[in-house]
Formats: structure tokens, C-alpha cells, sequence
């Protein structure tokens, strides 16, 4: 990966950092759902790709997505100027990151408790 | 009989009156120089009792806790105290007393706190903090045993059980003041000056209205010594200003070291402040002073203006600690008011045989109810379902909405009084005290007809 | 990120992972402090016990419910009247509280015939309500009472009544957190799916980990009522207790206090399968965003966008007015849990304010992790903090304001930094539009307070100015600030009243849409 692509994907991983709350539920495989629901619809929404949304699961990772798309368009001009294929690079590398920093390295030691 | 003495038939509380014994004891050692207690037992049982202490007095006290988890509930969790009392001295250098409060957990499951304090004596104190003066005072008050009044009577007496120590008699006298405020301590020091009478005052609690410093930080604290402590075995005499806090360990320093004791009674109203003065002038031989007639001649001047005009038969309401309670109550009656019900909130069985009772019962002209082990629905049910009449409540803070639901004006005196500002710093005792509960009264009497609009024009001339 | 070791903690070495500054540059992965492990005994920490987390802090809210506390009676006292969780049945759950007045005899012999006759006395004594919840305390824990057996056996003999039970002793786990976990659990466990209550809308939430603090949940529930939503149940904030039975029938979990509350959000979702949203209503942005979330989920955005349309236009200038007076003002924001992730980002991004610090007393580490994410660079995050690590860290920080609780609050008084309370709130409610703007007043009041000013004079040593017979808040504020600001005509002061929830208490709304049958 290139540093222009790590340099964006840590400012993407920093907006959701900084604003949302689903990445942090509390248990390793709740953020792993959570990570790929609204990560997968944020792609999704950003490359004007259809959306799935039949479960009410659906619509909760969605709702989420519209408005992280809607920042990241407003606040990364230079989203526009990507194809395709380059956002959909862009959010895989978003996604691994947001899964190591939330999950795999993570230094949450309640993460793997098997109860909620 | 018009005066009837009962126990709250219910079994369980609404809304009560007090909490438990370990917040009396945790009280006590605030009062106490270079103390920081430890309660054993669950953490709200520090948590709490230290919020309510600053919600009374809009300050903040030291208070640790040994922190007892679910290990320890099972296990045992002496060794939460060993590592509390290490915690506690390494991280405050200036800290020379340290009781250990139990509470309900840590006496049910059988921790022998005793037995932690002179493991500790002998191991941790004299290996690791030689040479430091550090003394371990352990107080058993479990919660499900009496109250925070009696947990107050305990822990004083354990207090100065642990330092009184006999050597040369002085001519000093012991002042036990019960839980009262800091204004109530001033008032009772300024008598004391007037009668030039030198005084050992348990608890030294003025300094509980500290400073707010340009400079470096004031953590209140109270100012009693142990020297002060130590010293009380060797006073002229004690006088324990109430019965049920403070009561048993001037008992104990007249039993042990032969110092009279004079318990009682509380210097409540002007009746009571002579009697207090009488009782000073017999054990230390001061005569009473003219400058104590002309301050006596200006309270009882100020209430001659109130008093039979505008006091006269108000029915009135009385909850709280028992020597307060008792002491308002019996002001009330020289102030011509009729203290219709009576609520002390344990269940001390002596209550029964308080002489204070007895003359209440054998000369009150109008019912008037005593309950004992009462809660505050033996004041909200009188008044909501059997039509009790009230023109002024008595009490302390929790019992507010009694007062706000039911329109009935409401003086605020005891602990905790956190819904008005700087209560703490009037006395209720002594000449002073008199004039200023009289004139809260009677002033909050005109603030109420003048929002029912009751003859509020009455006050045009007054 | 490296470990921030407090002078004062040095002989207790375990205290070194507990504490962290935020560098640059570095992430979650590189140091996260320690969380929700066992108090150090003798610390003085702030924690309370895990029999308050259970009844006070989520229990009590609740509003038209019979709160017995099974123990001695200063459980039940010292948890009474401390906290302004309101409600709209006239405040019952705060003016009243019980307890079986434990004593020595019931520990020898047992409590249950004592639980319960004062059982059937509460509910005598209160004949219109009819639910009840049972809180065990330690004492009643240790003598092993079968609390709901008498419970079982009393709703037999009295058909009439429900009863909930809670075993959450005050030694069970760390923190009052344990007590949140324990009653979420029991509450799933025993009380959801007991009661099917009627749907009357398309849109149907179940508001949860809002305790109505001062009225923020009468505030949230006039945008829900604006927008056609059902609200089949806050948990716990002037919450009724058969509403919360049937919080199995929401299409949607809006959730706040995190912290307290997403343990029966998760189980909601595993059970139910309602999915659960995390929100933060605290700040305008936030606030805009969550109610937009919830009105996307169900189809109805373009009513969000007119709230927040009528709601920003409002409250705006009245916003920004303080936001020019607190900017760059260091803030330690130092509360119990969910505080320090719902205000870390938005006081700065709305008020202009610096959080220097964020500290959780009960927080797990996931509110750290939230909390650290959201605060800006060189921020000290502790976790579980005692008396002295918070003087020495005001004292190497130097706020300008802590938002913390009461007794701490007084603690920070007494080193000059004013304080606002952050559980109970100085003058709120603080959610909502004109909420948020009734924070950054009661900030601006604080530190620019004339009185604070003065205290910080030293009349010994100081020059002591003699030209002013008063000072003004505006004097303080605006001395340093640009003509184009103090004299603008579109800023403002807010213009809100004392009680702004007196006048919502008597809006009417346009009702629910039909439910479709299909729907349903």
C-alpha cells in the first residue's frame, strides 16, 4: 500500500474514530459485524452500488453508512476524483485497519468474554 | 395520659429517618486531626456517607474503604484492611489515626478486624513504618444494629476508650458535644470563654467550614488531638451535652478513671443553656458570668416578641436525631408552641425511659404522639390520611417533600440539611441557638401567610 | 502511548496502567489504560458499590414503581434523594423509598417473613401502585434470603401486583458497574416478553440508558413525539414498569448510556433481533445526526430535517455566542462513565473548550477506548482515579473548569478550578438543542464567575484593585474579544427560562401514523 493510501485511510479511520460510536460495541464479534455491516454499505453507498436492505439489521448498519459516506464525501474532496475499484481498495484498507484497531489489536481485555 | 409513647407498628421503613451505624462513625473520625477512617466493607458504604457529609456542609472529607469485592464476601477479606491501612500510610505521610469502621458485610461474614489490628501492630507497623506514630482503632458498627446515632455514641466512646490514658489530673473539663455543627461548637466554646473555663471539646469541628484559600488547597478536616483524647482521663469532669451521642463515653471515663459525668441535657432553648451553665459552674466551681445574663436577657428580649403573639399553639412536628429532637421539643413548649408528634427513627429501647419522655408525658396539656423506632411515613401518612394539622415541620432535609407536598412550612435543623445553604454554620445550642431556631421559626411562619395569604396583613404593625 | 505514572501513586505500582497520555500520533493498540478491575483498598477512589449501580442509578428512574431495599436501612437511605432523575408521575420514585429496616435478629434467624410483611405494608401504604422492585444488599446476599420466593409467593396472594427482583449486592464486581450489568440481565431475564403491549404506530423504539436527568428525557420524547415515533419504553429514565415489560416489541434500540445499559441492547438483538444504535444526543451535530439515523431507519428523515432545521435556527446564535467566550478554555472532564465518549468531541467541537483530561470512575475499557478516541492529543485519560491523583493531576493541568461529581466538585473548589455536575447537571436539563445551549451558559457562568475571580486574589500579597465596585461575567468574558463579536447583533445570551420543560409538558402532537396491517 502506498503512503497517499495509508495517509487516507488513516484520515477516514480518524473521522470514525473521532464521531461515531457503532465500531466500539462491546464484544469481539459484535464489532466484527459491526466493522463489516457499515463498512460494506459506506462502500457501497460511496461507489453508488445497491444496498441491501431487507432485515432490520440492514437498515441499522445503513443508516449509519449514509452518514458516513455523506462526511466523507464532504470532507475528502478527493473521494470524488476515485474510481470504482480505487474506493473499493480504499475501503478494504479502511476496514482491515478499523478491524486491527478495534479488534485484533485491540488491548480491550473484555472483548472475547463470552457473555454480554 | 395526652402523651402517648409508641412503636411504629409496621415492620419495615418508609423513608427513613437515619441511615446506618458506620456513617455515625465515619462522622466521629472526620472530627479527629490526622485521621482518615477505613470502612470495611462494600464501597457506597464510604461512597455515600461521604457524599451526604458534603452535601451537608458543601465540602468534601477524607474517607477511605477497604473495598470489599466478591472475593472477599466469600473468602474472607481481612487482608482488604492490612492492604487499605499500608495504602493509606504510605500515601498520606501526616495520617497518625486510623480506625477501622465494620459494617453489615464484613461483621456477617466474621471478620475479626480486631485481630487484623494487632496482627498489624505487630507485623506491618513495626517492620515497615517503625518509628511512625500509627494507631488502629477498630469499631464495630454493624448496619443492622441500631443507627447512625448509636454508631456516633460507639465510635466516641471507642475513640476515647483506644486514648485516654491517665496521668496527672488538670484542671480541665471534657465537653462532649454530640452531632451538632460548626456553628454549634462556636457557640458552645464562646460560653465555655465567658465561664474561663478550659476545655478539652470532642470533636474540635469548626475548621468542617473551612476556607477557600488564593492559595494551596484547605481540605477540612476537624482539629481533635489526640492529646486532647488521651487528656480526657484526666479532666475535673465530662459533660456530654446528649445522652444518645456522646453518652457512653463520658460514662466510661467516669466509670474507668473516676471523672464525674454529667449526661444532658441538651442545651436546646434557654431552659436547657441554664441548666448547661449550672452544670459547668458545679463541676468546675466558675461562677456565671454577667456578660452571659445581658446575652441571656437579649435572647429571651427577642422572644418575648415572638413567642406569645405569633408561636403560641402552632402545632409543630419534630424528626431527627433523639437528643435534638427531645431538646426542640422541649424548647417548643417554653415558646408556648404544642409539639404534637415526635418522631425519633431507632429502635433504642431507652427511649421509653428517657426522663425527658416521662415529664413530657406526665405534663403535656394537648396529644401530642411519641413514635420510636419511627420512619417519615408516620409523618406523611398523619398528615395525607388521618388528618393531622400541622403549622410547622421540624427536621431535617430528607424529610422535605412531607413539607413541600402538603403545604406545610418547614425549618430546616439536624443532618443533613442540604437543601438550604450554610445551616451548618448557626448554633441551635446555647442562648444564641435559641434565638436564632425561635426567629427561624417564626420568620418562616410569616414567609408561609404570606404566600397563603393567612393574615399576612397582621404583620403591618408588628 | 506511554503509561502516566502520578507522583502520588508511585508506592503502588499497580496504579502505573491505569493512567495514559494521549501522543501524537499514536493509536488505541499502543496503550489503553487498565479498567473495571478490583479498587485498590485504602486508594480513596470514588467508586461506589455494585448495589447503588443496581438501584440507584438504574432502578430508582423508574418511575411508578415500589423500590424496597431488602437490608439494613442505610442502603436505602444513602441512595435517596442524591440524584434529579425526575418524572412525570410527580416525582413518586424520588420522594419515596423503602427498606426492610434489617436487624440483628432477622441476620441470625432470616429476613423473609420480614420481607414479607413490609412487602404487603408498601404496597398498602401506596394502594395505586402495584409494581414493586426488590433490591438484595449485601447483608441480605450474605444470610442468603430467597428474595424471590417471597416474591413468587406474594404475587400469588396478591394477583394484582408485580414484582421485580434484583440480586445485586454491593460487593458484587468492582463498581456500581456490576450492579448495571446485574439488573439489565435480570430485567431481560425476568420481565421482557411478560406483557405484550399495544403498537400504535409504524415507528417503534425502545429509548434506552437514559435516566431523565434533570428532564433530558422529556426533552428527547417531544422530538420522538414530533416525528410520529413510538416510544415503547425508556430504560429506566421516567420509565414505567410495564412499558419496560414489553420492550421485546420495539423495531429499533436507540441507546445512549452505553455503559449501563447495552447489555440488555445486545440481548434485545440476540433475542429479539432488534437491532441496536448507539446515539449521542448531547450537542447539536450529534443530536442532528442521531435523529436523523432513527428517522432514515424507518423512512421518515424529512421529519428529523425539519426539527433539526426549526431546533438549529433556534438555538444557533445563542450556541455560538458562548462557543466565542470558552474557546480554548481547558477543560478536566472527569465523569462516571458514558460522559467522558458523549462530551469528549462535541464540547470541543461546539464550545470551542480543550479537553485536557477525561477520567471514567466505573467506565470498562471500551469507554476508554471511545473516551481517548474522541479527546484531542496530550489528553490524560485515568481510570478508576482516587483523591490525590485528581489534585495532582488539576495541579499539573491547571482547568480552567471540571465537569465532575458533587464531592469532587467541592475537592476542586477548594484548589480554585469551578466545577459543574456532571451526573446531576447545575441547571438543566442539557440535552437537546436549548439543552446544549443551557451547558455551555452554565460553563461560561462558571468561569467567569465574578466570585471566582476574587477567589483568586490573595489580598495579603496581591496589588488589590480599588477601581471597581463590581465585575460582570461580560466584563470578564469580553475583555479579550473582537468589536466585530461583542457587538454583534446576531449572537446572543440564552433566552430560555429557569423550567424550560414546563411548557413542553403541555404540547400537543399531530398522533401516530396508521399501522398497517401487514406491518404489525
Amino acid at each position: 500500500m502506498d503512503d497517499l493510501m495509508k495517509d487516507r485511510i488513516e484520515q477516514l479511520v480518524d473521522y470514525i474514530m473521532k464521531k461515531c460510536l457503532w465500531q466500539f460495541h462491546s464484544r469481539a464479534w459484535d464489532r466484527k459485524d459491526q466493522n463489516e455491516g457499515v463498512l460494506t454499505k459506506t462502500m457501497q453507498l460511496l461507489c453508488a452500488e445497491p444496498v441491501e436492505l431487507e432485515t432490520p439489521a440492514d437498515r441499522c448498519f445503513w443508516v449509519d453508512a449514509v452518514c458516513l459516506a455523506e462526511a466523507y464525501k464532504k470532507r475528502y474532496a478527493w473521494l470524488a476524483a476515485m474510481n470504482k475499484e480505487e474506493i473499493k481498495l480504499l475501503m478494504q484498507g479502511l476496514h482491515e485497519r478499523m478491524d486491527h484497531l478495534t479488534i485484533t489489536g485491540s488491548l480491550n481485555l473484555e472483548l472475547t468474554d463470552r457473555h454480554y | 395520659m395526652l402523651c402517648e409513647v409508641k412503636e411504629k407498628t409496621r415492620t419495615g421503613i418508609i423513608n427513613p429517618i437515619f441511615t446506618c451505624q458506620p456513617c455515625g462513625a465515619q462522622f466521629v473520625s472526620i472530627g479527629v486531626k490526622n485521621c482518615v477512617g477505613i470502612v470495611h466493607g462494600g464501597q457506597g458504604c464510604v461512597m455515600f456517607v461521604r457524599l451526604l457529609i458534603s452535601q451537608h456542609f458543601k465540602e468534601s472529607f477524607e474517607i477511605a474503604s477497604s473495598s470489599v469485592h466478591e472475593d472477599g464476601a466469600v473468602f474472607g477479606a481481612c487482608s482488604r484492611v492490612e492492604e487499605a491501612v499500608d495504602v493509606l500510610l504510605m500515601r498520606y505521610p501526616h495520617i497518625k489515626v486510623i480506625p477501622i469502621i465494620s459494617t453489615c458485610s464484613t461483621e456477617i461474614i466474621g471478620d475479626d478486624i480486631d485481630g487484623v489490628v494487632t496482627k498489624l501492630n505487630a507485623g506491618l507497623l513495626k517492620e515497615k513504618y517503625a518509628g511512625r506514630e500509627v494507631h488502629l482503632i477498630p469499631i464495630h458498627t454493624p448496619s443492622f444494629v441500631g443507627s447512625m446515632v448509636s454508631g456516633y455514641d460507639i465510635a466516641v466512646r471507642d475513640f476515647v476508650t483506644y486514648f485516654a490514658k491517665k496521668t496527672e489530673p488538670d484542671k480541665k473539663l471534657n465537653l462532649i458535644t454530640g452531632w451538632v455543627n460548626p456553628g454549634d461548637v462556636t457557640a458552645l466554646k464562646h460560653l465555655l470563654a465567658e465561664m474561663q473555663i478550659d476545655a478539652t471539646v470532642l470533636f474540635e469541628i469548626e475548621n468542617f467550614d473551612s476556607p477557600l484559600m488564593p492559595y494551596g488547597n484547605f481540605v477540612s478536616h476537624g482539629d481533635t488531638t489526640i492529646e486532647d483524647l488521651s487528656g480526657t482521663a484526666n479532666a475535673i469532669g465530662t459533660i456530654a451535652l446528649n445522652r444518645y451521642e456522646g453518652g457512653k463515653a463520658a460514662l466510661y471515663l467516669e466509670k474507668e478513671f473516676g471523672v464525674p459525668a454529667i449526661v444532658g441535657p441538651t442545651p436546646i432553648g434557654i431552659r436547657n443553656t441554664d441548666t448547661f451553665l449550672q452544670n459547668l459552674k458545679t463541676l468546675t466551681g466558675r461562677p456565671i458570668p454577667e456578660s452571659l445574663v445581658r446575652e441571656r436577657g437579649i435572647a429571651i428580649d427577642a422572644l418575648t416578641d415572638i413567642t406569645h403573639m405569633f408561636l403560641a399553639d402552632k402545632k409543630v412536628a419534630i424528626y431527627g436525631n433523639p437528643d435534638l429532637a427531645i431538646g426542640i421539643a422541649e424548647f417548643c413548649l417554653d415558646l408556648e408552641m404544642r409539639p404534637v408528634l415526635l418522631l425519633l427513627g431507632d429502635d433504642n429501647t431507652n427511649y421509653q425511659n428517657d426522663l425527658r419522655i416521662k415529664a413530657f408525658q406526665e405534663n403535656v396539656d394537648f396529644p401530642m404522639e411519641i413514635i420510636t423506632n419511627a420512619d417519615l411515613w408516620e409523618l406523611e401518612n398523619r398528615i395525607k390520611n388521618d388528618g393531622l394539622e400541622l403549622d410547622l415541620i421540624l427536621g431535617h432535609s430528607k424529610g422535605r417533600f412531607s413539607a413541600i407536598d402538603n403545604n406545610i412550612p418547614m425549618v430546616r435543623v439536624g443532618f443533613p440539611t442540604y437543601d438550604r445553604a450554610g445551616l451548618y454554620r448557626h448554633p441551635v445550642v446555647g442562648y444564641a441557638g435559641a434565638m436564632w431556631l425561635a426567629e427561624q421559626m417564626v420568620n418562616t411562619i410569616f414567609t408561609d401567610m404570606e404566600y397563603k395569604k393567612n393574615k399576612e396583613w397582621i404583620l403591618n404593625v408588628w | 502511548m506511554p503509561y502516566h505514572e502520578f507522583e502520588c501513586s508511585k508506592c503502588i505500582p499497580e496504579r502505573k496502567k491505569h493512567a495514559v497520555i494521549k501522543g501524537p500520533g499514536e493509536d488505541l493498540t499502543s496503550a489503553l489504560p487498565l479498567g473495571y478491575l478490583n479498587t485498590i483498598p485504602g486508594s480513596i477512589s470514588e467508586r461506589g458499590c455494585a448495589y447503588c449501580g443496581a438501584k440507584h442509578v438504574i432502578g430508582t428512574p423508574m418511575k411508578d414503581v415500589i423500590h424496597l431495599s431488602h437490608g439494613p436501612i442505610g442502603c436505602t437511605y444513602d441512595t435517596w434523594q442524591t440524584k434529579r432523575y425526575i418524572s412525570d408521575n410527580d416525582n413518586f420514585q424520588i420522594k419515596n423509598t423503602f427498606a426492610t429496616d434489617m436487624k440483628e435478629k432477622h441476620v441470625i434467624f432470616g429476613a423473609e417473613k420480614l420481607l414479607k410483611q413490609t412487602i404487603i405494608e408498601a404496597f398498602k401504604a401506596f394502594p395505586k401502585i402495584k409494581r414493586m422492585s426488590i433490591y438484595q444488599t449485601c447483608a441480605s446476599a450474605l444470610i442468603g434470603d430467597d428474595i424471590n420466593a417471597i416474591a413468587e409467593e406474594v404475587m400469588e396472594e396478591m394477583p394484582e401486583v408485580d414484582i421485580f427482583v434484583c440480586n445485586s449486592p454491593g460487593f458484587g464486581g468492582p463498581s456500581q458497574s456490576g450492579g448495571h450489568h446485574k439488573i439489565n440481565i435480570a430485567w431481560i431475564n425476568q420481565k421482557v416478553g411478560t406483557i405484550e403491549p399495544e403498537i400504535i404506530s409504524p415507528y417503534v423504539i425502545n429509548y434506552v440508558g437514559e435516566y431523565n436527568i434533570q428532564g433530558d428525557q422529556h426533552v428527547m420524547m417531544d422530538f420522538f413525539n414530533r416525528m410520529g415515533i413510538q416510544v415503547l419504553s425508556t430504560f429506566t429514565g421516567n420509565g414505567s414498569y410495564d412499558s419496560l415489560r414489553g420492550m421485546h416489541r420495539a423495531h429499533l434500540n436507540v441507546l445512549e448510556c452505553a455503559r449501563s445499559a447495552e447489555y440488555i441492547c445486545n440481548e434485545l438483538k440476540k433475542r429479539y433481533g432488534i437491532p441496536r444504535l448507539d446515539i449521542d444526543a448531547f450537542g447539536f451535530g450529534t443530536l442532528a445526526e442521531a435523529l436523523r439515523k432513527i428517522g432514515m431507519f424507518f423512512g421518515i428523515e424529512d421529519r428529523a430535517q425539519a426539527i433539526i432545521d426549526e431546533e438549529t435556527a433556534r438555538w444557533k446564535p445563542e450556541l455560538d455566542w458562548y462557543k466565542e467566550r470558552l474557546r480554548g478554555k481547558k477543560v478536566c472532564l472527569w465523569p462516571g462513565g458514558s460522559k467522558l465518549w458523549h462530551w469528549a468531541h462535541v464540547i470541543h467541537d461546539e464550545f470551542g473548550v480543550d479537553v485536557v483530561s477525561v477520567y471514567t470512575k466505573f467506565g470498562h475499557q471500551g469507554d476508554m477506548e471511545k473516551g481517548i478516541s474522541r479527546c484531542e492529543e496530550g489528553a490524560l485519560a485515568i481510570d478508576d482515579p482516587n483523591e490525590l491523583e485528581g489534585l495532582e493531576a488539576m495541579d499539573m493541568l491547571k482547568p480552567d473548569i471540571i465537569f465532575t461529581g458533587k464531592r469532587p466538585g467541592e475537592v476542586a473548589k477548594k484548589v480554585r478550578v469551578p466545577y459543574l455536575n456532571a451526573h446531576a447537571y447545575h441547571n438543566g436539563p442539557w440535552k437537546g438543542w436549548e439543552g446544549w445551549v443551557r451547558f455551555a451558559r452554565d460553563i461560561y457562568n462558571g468561569i467567569y464567575s465574578p466570585i471566582h475571580q476574587l477567589a483568586l486574589l490573595d489580598i495579603s500579597k496581591d496589588d488589590i484593585p480599588t477601581d471597581k465596585g463590581f465585575m460582570t461575567q461580560r466584563m470578564l468574558s469580553d475583555k479579550d474579544l473582537s468589536e466585530e463579536i461583542t457587538s454583534s447583533t446576531v449572537l446572543r445570551q440564552y433566552t430560555g427560562k429557569y423550567d424550560c420543560l414546563s411548557e413542553l409538558s403541555k404540547k400537543t402532537y399531530p398522533g401516530f401514523d396508521p399501522v398497517l396491517a401487514d406491518a404489525a
